[in-house]
């Protein structure tokens, strides 16, 4: 059973938080859920809406259709009413005149007099959002209590007052659709009362990050990065961490390898127009062997794009940002347990390398919320790599040699405070103390310890990971947020006849050729699928593990790819007995864009 | 034991041309660290880039030499990892009144407890003669072959406009003053920033040792109140006012704040870098369920 709800309003009026609380409903009430915003980059105006969706079986990613829309404004109802399951229902302000607008067959609307349910409750204006909600609950039976416990938690900071007006709304709008809206095919009943997590991409990666033993943040606001950065603010004295805010993110970048340098894990987040300014700065952290952790949330570029669309078309600026050579580790987690656990492990390789790890995810994954089971820290051991507190005494006027020639690479690190352990990090090439040389054979030393480290590195980054039968018709490769889609396609292609699994990097650079060979070894035909439009990751794949998929399927028009839209491409593919154009691109159908209503005489 | 300014030498040539001002600089920064019994292994020296940034290379404290413009990020983070240490970060006037000049204004913003030192020589040095910011206007270089049209930026008046709660300028033709200078800005609790007129003896043929030394003289012979705003705004634009006919160098203003560091109660019994790492995050995903 899946149920989806769209619940669409003009930007600014509070339909993100509308959206996660019905979310917070279906996970408390035992449904594994997913709850996906899409809005324009505006304050006010513009569309905004969040789907969230329902299942008791495995849920990864939205879906295209849905079977019930909250219409909070006209324009909800214009955007998706011809993206209703039959049998659907738009439920919707009786206020609003939407006799222009032609209703799909088998759809139905319902109005609802939100206004007049609040007034004679005796609440006010603000409380439409939670009103709709209600009479959304009655129209899929869903329990009141289980709403009522959501809005209190959601409220309680407003005060005792606010939580009453608001579940006495509720309950007026709940019993209202109960007396006069009976009939809706979608019955939901709580399965469960085992408490699960809400929690979105940029949340598990900063919870990951303070598990892994983070103590400093430091960054500059921009969208979608900012809410690891609200995250962690709201939390910092609970965490014992250090959160800054900067002046731009080349103080971000800069202020991360300081912290670092003085023996904090630190970490800075940011999206593709603030990694570009911090490049500079993630080469000095690289050459003075600073460990530090970025997390680069992608969003549509090039410049400022479309700042609150998703794409993956970042990746090889992550592995080629900054001038010279340097080895450096791009890691992707594809769901909530990968954001926290490899976001953790991201500083475990930061320090035990000494160098720079970027965490690379998206829009779609870092501000989509998930029902998900607790994450347990214990789990995650902290490895602070070689690291020296006692040292002898130094001859006078001379220093520690911080970056020793060593086999593996990795030089003892020490920290400032430390007796006999003086050094300087430096920008410049230098010596084993850190001080500048031009010496050639110096120079060729130290780039030829940092790189060895990629021995090590290679032995311990992981393989991708196979899901669904070991032997397929077809494999879809894919990194990173991908994996959701991909594995919801799975069981859309089964239905089609196609017997398909999922192949999915995490880890991807460095790639160690043998591990990657031995995943690959008993795919079907593969199609690898990136939300780009040059197949950035097939290009790394060619050139570090001379593999080529068989066929490429790239969307880049701001939206991640839906199940549905694979399982098609896929099926054509399979139809076709895999003939025809090894690259195929794909786009949305229908062209209704959020940024301007206007546009489409709204 | 008592750590004496020998101590804070190393083997390595300091490589600056002969007779530049660094020297002098370098001089009074270790004389000063000694006289206020820093401890080698406390003191961090961080700068940007440029012939002044290379000053951590020849000061035997810990040391990081950043990227251009950037030593005060890099600084201040380092105050924030660990407040048990002594940062002073140094850096000339392209670095931190050019490239680097949006730091500046930011950090005395948020009065972190440590001491910013600019070589100020009106120059680019490293880059070979180019104009800076501070290059006063009419001066001949490389890139104003006709001579500087821009106003000169204020590092002063910028300074204590900007929240610094510790603004003083120096001289390093008066190395044992610019000591002194160095001694209270280190001790002040606070944001503490010295500009220091540090000719170049290769580019800059205008404000020379000469050229200073007959215009400087002390504020503090002067009767110069540093705890007026007023006082130290209008000392601070003296020598444009009177064509540099006097230019005045000491303690132009001071005054007490809370520090950044001290707002943070997460870090007030023990430094973050000294703190445990393993948490229990319960009370996290409670809140998320």
């Amino acid at each position: 059973m899946l149920f989806s709800c769209k619940i669409g309003a003009q930007a600014g009026a509070g339909v993100m938080v509308t959206g996660r609380m019905m979310a917070k409903c279906f996970t408390r009430g035992g449904y594994n859920v997913v709850a996906y915003p899409e809005y324009p980059s505006l304050v006010r105006g513009g569309h905004n809406v969040v789907e969230v969706l329902a299942s008791n079986e495995d849920i990864h990613s939205p879906t295209q259709k849905c079977d019930l829309v909250i219409a909070l404004n006209r324009d909800a109802v214009f955007y998706h009413k011809d993206f209703v399951n039959k049998g659907g229902v738009i439920l919707y302000d009786e206020e609003l005149d939407i006799s222009a607008f032609k209703l799909p067959s088998g759809i139905k609307a319902v109005p609802v007099p939100l206004m007049k349910l609040i007034n004679q409750s005796g609440g006010i204006a603000k409380m439409k959002n939670t009103v709709a909600l209600a009479c959304a609950f009655a129209l899929i039976d869903y329990p009141f209590e289980i709403f009522a416990s959501v809005i209190e938690d959601e409220f309680r900071r407003k005060g005792d007052d606010i939580v009453k007006k608001n579940v006495e709304a509720a309950k007026a709008g709940y019993e209202h659709v109960k007396q006069n809206n009976g009939n809706f095919q979608h019955k939901l009943k709580a399965i469960s009362n085992k408490r699960k997590m809400l929690i979105s991409g940029n949340e598990a990666v900063a919870l990951g990050a303070v598990a892994g033993g983070m103590k400093f943040y430091s960054a500059y606001p921009m969208t979608p990065a900012s809410s690891i950065l609200h995250y962690l603010f709201a939390n910092e004295r609970k965490f014992n961490i250090v959160v800054k805010q900067t002046e731009d993110e080349i103080a971000a970048m800069n202020y991360a390898t300081g912290a670092s340098f003085a023996g904090a894990r630190s970490m800075t987040g940011t999206s593709g127009g603030g990694f570009a300014l911090m490049v500079e700065a993630l080469g000095m952290a690289a050459l003075a062997e600073a460990p530090i952790v970025a997390a680069l949330v992608q969003r549509v570029g090039p410049s400022t794009g479309m700042p609150t669309w998703t794409e993956q078309a970042d990746l090889k600026f992550a592995l080629n940002a900054s001038q010279g050579e340097f080895l450096r580790v791009v890691i992707a987690p594809g769901d909530m347990e990968e954001c926290f656990y490899q976001s953790a492990e991201a500083f475990n390789l930061a320090e035990k390398y000494q160098l720079p790890v970027i965490i690379i995810s998206d829009k779609f994954l870092a501000e989509t919320f998930f029902s998900c089971e607790r994450f347990d820290e214990k789990k995650v051991k902290i490895d602070r790599g070689k690291i020296i507190e006692d040292l002898p005494i130094l001859e006078p006027n001379t220093r520690y040699k911080r970056y020793a020639l060593s086999k593996d690479g990795v030089s003892p690190r020490v920290f400032p405070g430390t007796p006999n352990g003086m050094h300087v990090g430096t920008s410049y090439t230098h010596d084993e103390t850190g001080f500048s040389t031009e010496s050639f054979i110096m120079r060729t030393k130290q780039v030829d310890k940092r790189a060895s480290k990629i021995k090590g590195l290679l032995k311990d980054l992981p393989a991708p990971k196979l899901y669904g039968p070991k032997k397929a018709d077809v494999t879809l490769i894919c990194w990173g947020s991908h994996k959701l889609p991909a594995l919801d396609s799975l069981k859309l292609l089964e239905d089609a006849g196609v017997k398909a699994n999922v192949l999915h990097f995490s880890f991807l650079f460095p790639l160690n050729k043998e591990k990657v060979a031995k995943a690959l070894s008993g795919s079907g035909k593969t199609v690898m699928l990136e939300n780009n439009s040059t197949g950035q990751f097939a290009g790394v794949l060619k050139e570090y593990c001379d593999f080529e998929p068989d066929f490429l399927l790239l969307k880049y028009d701001g939206r991640q790819f839906f199940a549905e839209q694979i399982a098609e491409e896929v099926s054509k593919l399979s139809a076709k007995k895999f003939k025809g154009d090894k690259e195929i691109r794909i786009s949305e159908k229908e062209d209704l864009e959020y940024y301007n209503p206007q546009r489409h005489g709204l | 034991m008592t750590v004496t300014i020998n101590d804070f030498n190393v083997k390595e040539k300091m490589q600056w041309c002969p007779g530049c001002g660094n020297f002098g600089l370098i001089a009074s920064l270790k004389g000063a660290m000694a006289d206020l019994g820093l401890k080698q292994h406390e003191t961090v020296v961080v700068s940007g880039i440029g012939c002044s940034s290379k000053l951590p290379h020849y000061v035997n404290t810990y040391g990081f030499e950043s990227i251009h413009g950037r030593g005060l990020p890099v600084a201040s983070a380092i105050k924030l990892a660990n407040t048990d240490l002594n940062v002073v970060a140094v850096g000339g006037d392209g670095d931190g009144y050019g490239i680097g000049v949006q730091h500046f204004i930011h950090i005395m913003r948020r009065n972190y407890d440590l001491t910013y030192i600019v070589h100020n020589n009106q120059i680019y040095g490293l880059t070979t003669g180019q104009a800076s910011p501070t290059s006063q206007l009419g001066m001949k270089t490389k890139t104003t072959p006709w001579g500087v049209v821009e106003e000169p930026f204020r590092p002063l008046t910028v300074a204590i406009n900007g929240g610094a709660t510790f603004v003083a300028r120096g001289f390093v033709g008066d190395p044992g003053h610019l000591k002194e200078l160095m001694k209270t800005a280190i001790a002040h609790k606070g944001f503490s920033f010295i500009d220091v007129f540090q000719p170049c003896v290769t580019f800059n043929k205008l404000n020379t040792y000469p050229w200073f030394q007959e215009r400087v003289y002390k504020l503090e012979d002067s009767g110069h109140d540093s705890t007026s705003k007023s006082a130290a705004l209008s000392k601070a634009m003296e020598g444009e006012k009177t064509d540099y006919k006097k230019v005045p160098i000491g303690v132009f203003y001071k005054t007490d704040k809370p520090t950044y560091e001290s707002t943070l109660p997460q870090i007030k019994d023990t430094p973050l870098a000294k703190q445990k790492l393993e948490i229990d995050l319960s009370k996290a995903y409670e809140e998320m369920e």
